[in-house]
């Protein structure tokens, strides 16, 4: 008796699998590796929010090539000794067509490297360190290199906000370092006077001691690298000592958590990023809209890049009008297209060309500050 | 004046390690069990600080009753992860409190979501001027609390029965058996109250920066142990000390050595300098 009933369940496994396996045969795969676990979690269900989303959106619309897309997401932890065998896992096993990393710098070089090895495309969604393009030529990037960010963010303060005097807050990691060598690499242009640059560890969360010699170096602007989830609290420790300086952070920052970290504190902070909220371009609005329906949160930078690299994904399928990699990758290379990020080109090296967007928060709420379009400023390396 | 300003962070820096740190000292004095999950029962703290004083709009009511809860939490822990492999080697027990760590992280980050909670009203952010400083009220909060309540336990631990109890079970559990003490009684206590420590130490964290989240144990978690260490393990005294001193060390050096050395660098270094003097801890006899 038991056994007949284990015999039928076993039966019953196997038919759900052929099934699930049956309506998964025709689709298109695209490898997704992302942190759904461990200290980057949050970034990774941005991410993958965002890419879900592309994902159904296309095969609403009837999929790619007659045929509809599915995500295989991964999980690597942010760290590159599981973005490896997942890398090889996608492409041995799963056989996809391109590879996307909604994962940080570390994790993309290593993944980088085994889809450039196997000649099959891969497109970095929101990782910054400029090594993972020159893995070779079938790697992509749709956000800005570090430097570039840095670059921008020097001209912000000395163009645009006039301020001279700058303490510089960098976080130990390859995104507060490449971030702050674009920074210095143009500060003299734009008349900046570094007068400190502090560092601190992506663990930290008490800034006490330093708020309180950035207050005693009274500069008038703060150029501080940072994740939402260390600047937040930096922010709310700088305004609580009194220090009024006006503080300025990149995308790390982009994410309404930070507001709520900050509280008040988080009213005139400015960043540069790739996401603007008062956009009246018809792709970003929409996808703001439909995420927050889907998702169930605000938007952020990180969820918007997903979107970006997903559609950009899609659009080079149509061109290639199949899934030979040789072919996606010369349709990724010239793909032309309007994104939620903003429009998307790629230079000779797979790095993307597009404007840095300003937002500062007014009122609890990421708004438009300016833009900064300035291709010779933006260049990507071609190397 | 920048000199003075370094000194109280780091005072009170000093005053949440030691919080922290001396569940841990009180642990391994009793059981010889490193126990590493105690930083899960910190971040454990921090989320039902929060979640109260959410629910309620009342931190008084908040803390209490949080660290109330990851006290029995604390008791659990004992009673079914440790008792049960006593009587094997020290690092089973010590791999086993590594895994209920990770396991106590992502069990948050499952619950609560990855991108941490925050205050709907983060309570006593307001600041006031004290000898030129500008001071937030939870700081003179996070200071005076951990004064008192450690002062509170030493005092007890000297003047009731059960204190004196549970000193005579961390100098001798054979002696302290044979007249009649409950060594059982006295563990449970001991993590009742260590547990409870943590999540009061988790709620002042979670007040500093306005953040809760799933890995905010990872820190605590290795630097209580150097703190212990440096303490001269098990000796509460000397992990009191400990405490403050690399509380000061951390405040002064993220400033003057922190570009080439983070804070855990500085933390570990100055670790190794101490041991290197001192061996034994810097009030370590044993």
């Amino acid at each position: 008796m038991l056994r007949s009933k284990r015999v039928v369940l076993v039966v019953l496994g196997l038919v759900i699998l052929g099934v699930a396996n049956a309506t998964g045969a025709d689709t298109i795969k695209i490898g997704f590796n992302t942190p759904l676990t461990g200290f980057a979690a949050s970034d990774g269900k941005s991410c993958s929010e965002g890419a879900k989303l592309a994902v159904d959106q296309i095969n609403a619309e009837g999929g790619v090539l007659g045929r509809q897309l599915e995500l295989v997401i991964y999980d690597d932890q942010a760290k590159p000794a599981q973005a490896i065998p997942i890398a090889n896992k996608l492409i041995g096993k799963d056989k996809v067509v391109m590879g996307i990393s909604g994962s940080y710098s570390g994790a993309t070089r290593s993944a980088a490297g085994v889809f450039q090895e196997n000649k099959i495309p891969y497109i970095s969604a929101y990782a910054i360190h400029p090594d993972i393009t020159r893995a070779g030529d079938y790697v992509f990037r749709t956000s800005f290199l570090g430097e570039i960010q840095g670059k921008a963010g020097a001209k912000l303060i000395g163009e645009l906000m006039g301020k001279r005097k700058v303490v510089m807050i960098t976080l130990q990691n390859d995104f507060g370092q490449s971030l702050a060598a674009g920074f210095k690499s143009v500060a003299e242009r734009y008349g900046l006077a570094i007068l400190n640059e502090y560092q601190y560890a992506i663990k930290d969360r008490q800034f006490g001691a330093m708020v309180a010699k950035v207050k005693a170096d009274a500069p008038d602007a703060i150029y501080a690298s940072g994740y939402y989830f260390t600047a937040g609290p930096l922010v709310s420790q700088l305004r609580a000592a009194g220090v009024t300086a006006s503080v300025i952070g990149q995308e790390g920052y982009d994410s309404q958590k930070f507001i709520e970290i900050a509280g008040d504190a988080a009213e005139g902070v400015i960043i540069t990023t790739s996401l603007d909220r008062d956009s009246t371009v018809p792709e970003t609005v929409d996808f703001m809209k439909a995420f927050e329906q889907q998702a169930g949160f605000k938007v952020d930078m990180v969820a918007a890049s997903g979107h970006t690299a997903v559609k950009v994904a899609a659009a080079a399928l149509a061109k290639a009008g199949g899934t030979d990699p040789k072919a996606l990758r010369d349709a990724i290379a010239a793909v032309e297209l309007k994104a939620s990020t903003g429009e998307i080109r790629f230079n000779a090296l797979g790095e993307v060309m597009k404007a840095v967007q300003i937002q500062v928060v007014k009122a609890g709420n990421w708004r438009h500050y300016a833009v900064i379009d300035d291709p010779e400023l933006l260049a990507p390396p071609e190397n | 004046m920048l000199f003075l300003e370094l000194f109280a962070q780091g005072l009170i820096y000093g005053c949440m390690y030691a919080t922290i740190a001396v569940g841990l000292t009180l642990v391994y004095s009793l059981l010889r069990i490193l126990h590493v999950a105690h930083a899960g029962l910190f971040a454990l703290g921090g989320y039902l600080g929060l979640l109260l004083t959410n629910a309620t709009g009342s931190l008084i009511l908040a803390l209490p009753l949080a660290a109330a809860a990851v006290g029995v939490v604390g008791m659990a822990i004992y009673r079914f992860c440790y008792e049960p492999i006593l009587h094997r080697p020290p690092y089973v027990a010590l791999i086993a409190s590594i895994g209920l760590f990770i396991a106590l992280e992502e069990i948050f980050r499952l619950i609560f979501g990855p991108y941490g909670l925050t205050y709907a009203q983060a309570p006593l952010q307001e600041t006031f001027a004290m000898g030129g400083m500008t001071i937030r009220r939870v700081e003179i909060v996070i200071v005076v609390g951990s004064v008192l309540i450690l002062g509170i336990l030493s005092w007890l631990s000297r003047h009731t029965r059960l204190g004196v109890a549970w000193r005579a079970t961390v100098d001798d559990p054979q002696m302290a058996a044979s007249f009649g003490i409950s060594v059982l009684k006295v563990r449970y206590l001991n993590f009742f109250i260590g547990s409870a420590l943590a999540a009061v130490a988790g709620v002042f964290i979670s007040l500093l920066s306005n953040l809760v989240e799933p890995t905010m144990g990872g820190v605590p978690s290795y630097k209580a142990l150097a703190i212990i260490v440096l303490g001269g393990l098990g000796n509460v005294t000397g992990t009191l000390c400990a405490s403050l001193l690399l509380g000061v060390t951390e405040a002064f050096g993220t400033i003057y050595i922190g570009n080439f050395m983070d804070r855990d660098a500085i933390a570990f270094a100055f670790m190794i300098v101490v041991l290197m003097v001192r061996p034994q801890g810097l009030f370590g006899g044993r």
